[in-house]
């Protein structure tokens, strides 16, 4: 170490480079981080989507679903497949272990895919990969103005998926653009079946003709006078026109064109989803998908630069507007900490510049945090660790933490500069000086980092929220280390003058301090030295002495004092309620309406332009845009009986009574009221897209049953919910919803079938083709093209009775009504069927009220063991929030008594006294108190932000105890008696003990206060060390100091 | 004495990571979270009973209306072909063979009884003699010229009378028991116009072996010329129409549990109401049993009520 500080002030110029070098560096990674909102918390997940046309659950699980489930079996690095079969889609979402490459885990993915694809039948759907994105990388909506009133919604589609949407694509760092609402343009050919009849042909007929009838092809090409000419044959149909002339048949020379069969028309496609705006109408909108780990800021600014340049491009009257961007989110969210940032360095400052009493050492020290900062961002850079709101939450809650090396090294060198003699050389003072603290610092700034391993140790989403801040606190002290040991000396040796001579211009101050350096020193018990000290210090002193003394020789005020305390501790801790983490403000509102399951898009649209019409007559609302079910397959699966209405509020402060984001939910939800038959609750962007991908269950307990038999998954899901509520403690018991879809179900008869000669297929093709529609083909019109869906006319397929009536030709030519070769009926299946690990289940949920969770477990285990009787092969899993909770917590119970462990042998091996160390510790139960005290007041939960705050207090509380006992024995050493040393060292250690913790909690005095996007979040943690600062300095220096006689070395015990 | 003080260190340390613990374990927000769902849900009241005003029910496009008696006209619709009526159909075979000597009319000429069509020369007598009309009518085939030589068991001329034509209807198998002789029909040629009425004059008594279908005769009036034999054609059959003592519209049926039910309105609330269903139409629907004539029933907008009976339980998947 000592060798380090000579090298270091020998060759000042090098490290001098060195500083401007990182601070350099710092500040490049600084400007290529890329900067989010929040940490990404999504895990690490390929999604396989399957679009299949029509497909009812069943279907889509057995022939899409299940085989790519298999394929994904084995992965390496796989955590966990689950899957969602619904109307027409197929979801396959593959977890992986977190800190799992995506691009690695798609190209494992996609391998696998391939084989999935050979077993799913022909014309059942392909699946495809999703966005590589995640549930952060929705980053702007907009949907499509028109002002004339001209466009129809089929027109406005196709301008933003074939105008827009390739335009936006070509931003870097966009990975999709998914459209959704209006309508998508097709060309349709409607077919009579009477017609059909008439001319004895098939609907399959048609859609073979069609496609036989629209293409073009090459065939290579001829020389001719020594020229090459291409030959070409065009016969791709281009519109409407070509596609009636399309003959079908021909009877005695005389052909049946495909328009005396159909009509030909252009209208919207089949759709799942529907964006409406305002309760005016329909609009048709887009969404803008970032890529995995680029720079959400930077693509939002180029994503913007290019919709202003589309706008100019776009047909007159249309224009883009944006209605959601993350982009606010973003700048709020790093203005909340970039202000607290500064804030909290700017009041540091004060106390430095307050309590050293100068500018030139307050400005060495204050160098450290820019240093520190600037050190921590090349760290992040190197471990891809995001700008956002916790990791520069971490470093505002450093602040105060990356000073402390530098403020001890400054104070000693200023103490000794005070003390040295003229002749002596001034850099060989501050070497001296350095030499001196540079252990203890080293030490205890390592203590600060090892606090915070067990956040290290967080996992899924609380890890992931707040390892980032773990890190920036870990990287920060570091900077702050390297400061102190290599910069400090050397900024000590630019900045800071002798001042044995009074020419300083703070001359009273400085003489003070001279003679208080050198009472230091001297460790005289010295009355008068502190008489002259800063007019602060005086009067701290003044206070503090006689009440240190009262505590030394009445020890026992001292533990009781303590005692009071820790029982105040003990009383309000159970009364603080307690939560997971606090929601993150987003500063958007979504109000999503969950409606009944079986509802029509027609219905649901109705129903929420009724709800947006209501919306829009709330004050604060300037606008609403509403996305019902899904649109373009990427971002979102929800079925069409979900609507989430994107609230547009007026600026914050013309909100009613200065309402805060949770009270304006609840000043919508009384103006909104009630709808009949629709479930209402308040989320946000992100949250929502977030627990879409997590997917996890919100409750407690999940009950997962798993088994083969839908109907006996749901009765068996039904008793078992019927037990659970009567186990004494359960609350919320709820049985998922898998069922409630109505289906028309067509049920072939073998044998009426046989009778005709027909074959199942022959059935199943016409019904499809001429009920559901198939694709023959596309039209191009230049890169656009379009699908041309063949369809029977609406009239023939709009109910029981005339899809009953549709004609099914057999082999010998007769036509039979399918009515007669098949039983119609309306019957209610299953809305989705949910799968995990390869099987069938469905989830019982349960909160647990008044009892602690493990016996619940163990009783209701018990009643399902007894009562229910499963058949062969079903069985049942508990999980849930209380799972993780158990995870979490086994861990921690490790990993912080294992943390504990070494900070004790690192004090034990420092101090070398069991005792001392036992007195150190004494710091953190003290620290507790106030933290818990801080959250009673401020009326904030216990949460894992709390849990954060308490950990980092735990650092400085720790760094107050060693910096004052180090003193006293170091006093106790020189020969003085216990009680004496205890008063005085604790007299003059005043000063850095104050001065840390000070510096520590102003730091995150902002955290407090602040009011912006995310500060929520940051609250609790700061609340927790203010608070617990206030209770752990006032007992450091009142109990430790009373308490040290018990605990003190024996001075014949050795050197430090 | 100093013993008892590590010892009491020890402890304060011990309760410390104790309370750390506690900390890091505890967890409510969920718990939270579904107590508002669920507070939500008894707003929506677990009683069957639904209240609405009068100003949601206009805002959510709900009506009222009065049970009572209507009539339920039910159809078939079936495809068929214009065939000219047999009995006016003349096929003119040339008593003896020969050589056409004059052919006076062509193709889609009206004739009328008696009316000279051609003049032919006879192999055996080589005297000419007139082929003439039997019944008015229009020349729909003419297999004569001039120098032809004419005979055997041939068709020569093919005279139709059209001022009535039949249609023949296939009638599906499915279909056979509800169809009877004089119920009424709409004859049309697309489903666009409205259609020509006529009689089910006939059934066929067996169905064909091949095709396995029966057909029906409807005879129409062509004084128009409008139908033109081998014009395929569609029908509406009516096969029953019932004048009923309590009619409602269809779409005020909503199905609840498996249960068929009607909403029905007292004062400002709603109820479901389970019932029976009889005859049933595009449009509406007998009911047998469940309802009073005169109550009010919402007839659209239902399905907006039974949503809000279900909120419960829809709620919970999210």
């Amino acid at each position: 170490m000592n060798r380090i500080i000579d090298f270091v002030l020998r060759n000042r110029l090098l490290i001098v480079v060195f500083a401007v070098i990182v601070m350099a560096a710092g500040y490049i990674s600084y400007r290529q981080l890329p900067i989010d909102a929040f940490p990404d918390v999504s895990p690490v997940l390929v999604q396989v989507f399957t679009q299949t046309e029509g497909l009812a659950p069943e279907e889509i699980e057995k022939y899409v679903t299940f085989p790519v489930e298999t394929a994904m079996n084995g992965l390496p690095n796989l955590k966990l497949i689950r899957s969602v079969s619904n109307f027409g889609l197929s979801v396959v979402n593959i977890y992986f272990e977190d800190g799992t490459d995506i691009y690695f885990a798609r190209q494992l993915v996609n391998e696998r895919l391939q084989e999935a694809r050979e077993q799913i039948p022909e014309g059942f759907g392909n699946p495809a990969m999703g966005p590589i994105s995640t549930g952060m990388g929705l980053i702007l909506f907009y949907y499509l103005e028109d002002e004339t009133g001209k466009y129809s919604l089929e027109n406005l589609r196709t301008i933003q998926d074939w105008l827009v949407k390739y335009q936006l694509q070509t931003v870097p760092g966009v990975t999709e653009i998914l459209g959704i609402g209006g309508w998508e343009k097709q060309y349709q050919v409607v077919v009579d079946p009477n017609s059909l009849l008439r001319y004895d042909i098939t609907i399959n007929d048609v859609v073979d003709k069609i496609k036989a009838n629209n293409l073009n092809v090459g065939a290579q090409f001829l020389e001719k006078n020594a020229e090459e000419f291409t030959v070409r044959s065009t016969g791709l149909a281009s519109d409407i026109k070509d596609i009636n002339n399309i003959v079908i048949k021909s009877e005695d020379g005389v052909p049946v064109y495909l328009n005396q069969i159909a009509n030909v028309k252009t209208g919207g496609a089949i759709r799942r989803g529907v964006q409406t705006s305002n309760g005016v109408g329909e609009v048709v909108a887009g969404m803008v998908v970032k890529l995995y780990g680029t720079n959400s800021s930077t693509v939002i600014r180029e994503v913007e630069e290019k919709l202003s340049e589309i706008n100019k491009s776009l047909p007159k009257g249309i224009k883009i507007v944006p209605y959601y961007q993350q982009k606010t989110l973003v700048e709020a969210a790093v203005k909340t900490v970039t202000d607290a940032l500064l804030e909290g360095i700017v009041l540091v400052v004060i106390i430095l510049m307050v309590f050293l009493g100068a500018i030139r050492p307050s400005i060495v020290v204050a160098i450290a945090i820019p240093f520190s900062v600037l050190f921590a961002m090349i760290g992040m850079k190197f471990f891809g660790i995001s700008a956002n709101l916790m990791s520069f939450g971490g470093l505002a809650i450093a602040i105060g933490m990356m000073v402390d090396g530098a403020v001890v090294i400054v104070e000693n060198t200023d103490r000794l500069l005070r003390a040295s003699r003229p002749g002596e050389s001034k850099i060989h003072i501050i070497a001296k000086a350095c030499k001196e603290v540079i252990k203890p610092i080293t030490f205890a700034v390592m203590i600060i980092i090892i606090v915070f391993l067990p956040l290290f140790t967080l996992q899924g989403v609380e890890g992931k929220t707040f390892k980032p801040l773990a890190y920036t606190i870990a990287l920060a002290m570091f900077g702050s280390l390297l400061f102190g040991v290599f910069v400090a000396p050397v900024l000590a040796s630019f900045f800071m003058k002798k001042h044995s001579k009074k020419k300083s211009p703070h001359t009273g101050m400085t003489s003070a301090r001279a003679e208080h350096a050198e009472s230091g020193k001297e460790h005289s018990p010295n009355g008068q030295a502190e008489e002259e000290q800063i007019w602060i210090l005086k009067l701290l002193i003044k206070i503090y002495r006689p009440v240190v003394t009262f505590f030394v020789k009445k020890r026992i005020a001292a533990i009781v004092l303590a005692v009071i305390l820790l029982i105040i501790g003990a009383f309000i801790f159970p009364r603080l309620g307690s939560e997971f983490t606090p929601t993150l403000q987003e500063g958007t509102l979504i109000l999503r309406m969950t409606m009944a399951p079986s509802i029509s898009l027609t219905e649901s649209t109705r129903l929420t332009l009724i709800a947006e019409r209501r919306l829009m007559k709330v004050p604060e609302v300037t606008g609403v845009v509403t996305r019902i079910g899904r649109g373009e397959v990427g971002a979102h699966t929800d079925p069409v009986n979900n609507a989430e209405m994107y609230i547009l509020l007026k600026p914050r402060e013309q909100w009613r009574n200065h309402a805060t984001q949770q009270e304006l939910e609840g000043l919508i939800r009384k103006d909104f009221g009630e709808i009949p038959g629709v479930l209402t609750n308040f989320t946000q962007p992100i949250q929502m897209s977030v627990d879409e991908l997590l997917e996890g269950v919100r409750a407690e307990l999940a009950i997962k049953l798993f088994g083969d038999d839908l109907d006996i998954l749901k009765n068996k899901a039904d008793e078992i919910a019927a037990q659970i509520k009567k186990v004494n403690g359960s609350a919320d018991v709820q049985v998922d919803q898998v069922s409630g879809a109505p289906q028309l179900s067509i049920l072939i008869d073998r044998h009426a079938i046989a009778r005709y000669g027909i074959n199942v297929e022959d059935v199943q093709h016409a019904v499809r083709t001429a009920i559901g529609g198939e694709t023959a083909g596309q039209i191009f019109e230049g890169v656009k093209r379009f699908d041309i869906y063949v369809r029977f006319d609406e009239e023939f397929r709009k109910d029981i009775n005339s899809i009953g009536a549709l004609l099914i030709k057999s082999p010998s030519g007769t036509e039979v009504p399918l009515s007669q070769l098949a039983e119609i009926k309306e019957v209610v299946g299953p809305r989705q069927i949910t799968r995990e690990s390869n099987q069938r289940f469905i989830t019982i949920q349960c909160n647990v009220t008044g009892r602690d969770i493990g016996s619940f477990v163990a009783e209701g285990q018990k009643v399902i063991d007894g009562k229910i009787k499963l058949p062969p092969g079903y069985f049942v899993t508990w999980g849930g929030q209380f799972k993780l909770q158990q995870e979490a917590n086994a861990r921690l119970a490790v990993v912080v008594p294992i943390t504990l462990f070494i900070i004790f042998i690192m004090l034990f091996s420092s101090f070398n006294s069991l005792k001392n160390s036992l007195l150190i510790f004494l710091n953190i139960p003290l620290a507790l108190v106030g933290g818990i005290v801080g959250l009673w007041i401020s009326g904030q939960n216990l949460s894992v932000p709390a849990s954060v705050g308490f950990i980092a207090l735990f650092g400085i509380a720790l760094l107050n105890g060693i910096v004052l006992v180090t003193y006293l024995n170091q006093l106790r050493m020189e020969g003085l008696d216990v009680d004496e040393a205890s008063i005085q060292g604790a007299c003059l250690r005043v000063r850095p003990v104050l001065m840390t913790a000070l510096a520590a909690a102003l730091g995150m005095i902002p955290l407090l206060f602040a009011t912006g996007i995310g500060s929520e979040v940051q609250r609790p943690l700061a609340t927790v060390v203010i608070g617990g600062l206030v209770t752990s300095t006032t007992l450091t220096l009142l109990v430790v100091p009373a308490l040290y006689k018990w605990f003190a070395i024996k001075v014949t015990e050795g050197e430090m | 004495m100093e013993k008892n003080k590590i010892r009491l260190a020890g402890l304060i340390v011990v309760t410390a990571l104790q309370i750390f613990f506690m900390i890091g374990c505890s967890n409510d927000e969920p718990k939270e979270k579904i107590a508002k769902t669920e507070k939500q849900n008894e707003n929506a009241g677990h009683s069957a009973a639904i209240k609405l005003t009068d100003n949601e029910l206009k805002e959510f496009g709900i009506e009222i209306k009065q049970a009572g008696a209507g009539v339920i006209t039910n159809h078939i619709d079936l495809t068929g072909e214009i065939k000219a009526e047999p009995s006016r159909l003349s096929h003119i075979i040339p008593r003896f063979p020969g050589i056409v000597k004059e052919v006076y009319k062509t193709v889609g000429e009206r004739v009328k009884q008696g009316e000279v069509l051609a003049v032919i020369e006879s192999n055996e007598s080589l005297t000419p003699y007139e082929v003439k009309s039997l019944v008015d009518g229009t020349i729909i085939e003419l297999h004569m010229a001039k120098g032809d030589l004419v005979g055997g068991d041939q068709v020569a001329i093919t005279v139709a009378n059209l001022d009535k034509v039949w249609t023949i209807l296939t009638i599906y198998q499915r279909d056979i028991n509800k169809i009877k002789a004089g119920q009424r029909a709409l004859v049309s040629l697309s489903a666009e116009e409205k259609g020509e009425e006529g009689i089910i004059s006939y059934l066929s008594p067996v169905v064909d072996e091949k095709t396995r279908t029966a057909s029906a005769r409807v005879i129409l009036n062509n004084s128009s010329g409008k139908w033109r034999p081998g014009m395929f054609v569609s029908a509406k059959i009516f096969v029953s129409e019932k004048k009923l003592s309590l009619v409602i519209e269809k779409s005020a049926l909503q199905t609840l549990k498996d249960k068929t039910v009607v909403f029905i309105k007292r004062g400002n609330e709603f109820f479901p109401q389970q019932v029976n269903t009889g005859m049933v139409n595009d449009m509406n629907v007998e009911i047998t049993s469940g309802l009073q004539p005169g109550q009010q029933y919402v007839s659209k907008g239902s399905f907006t009520l039974k949503a809000e009976l279900l909120k419960e339980s829809f709620g919970g998947e999210e």
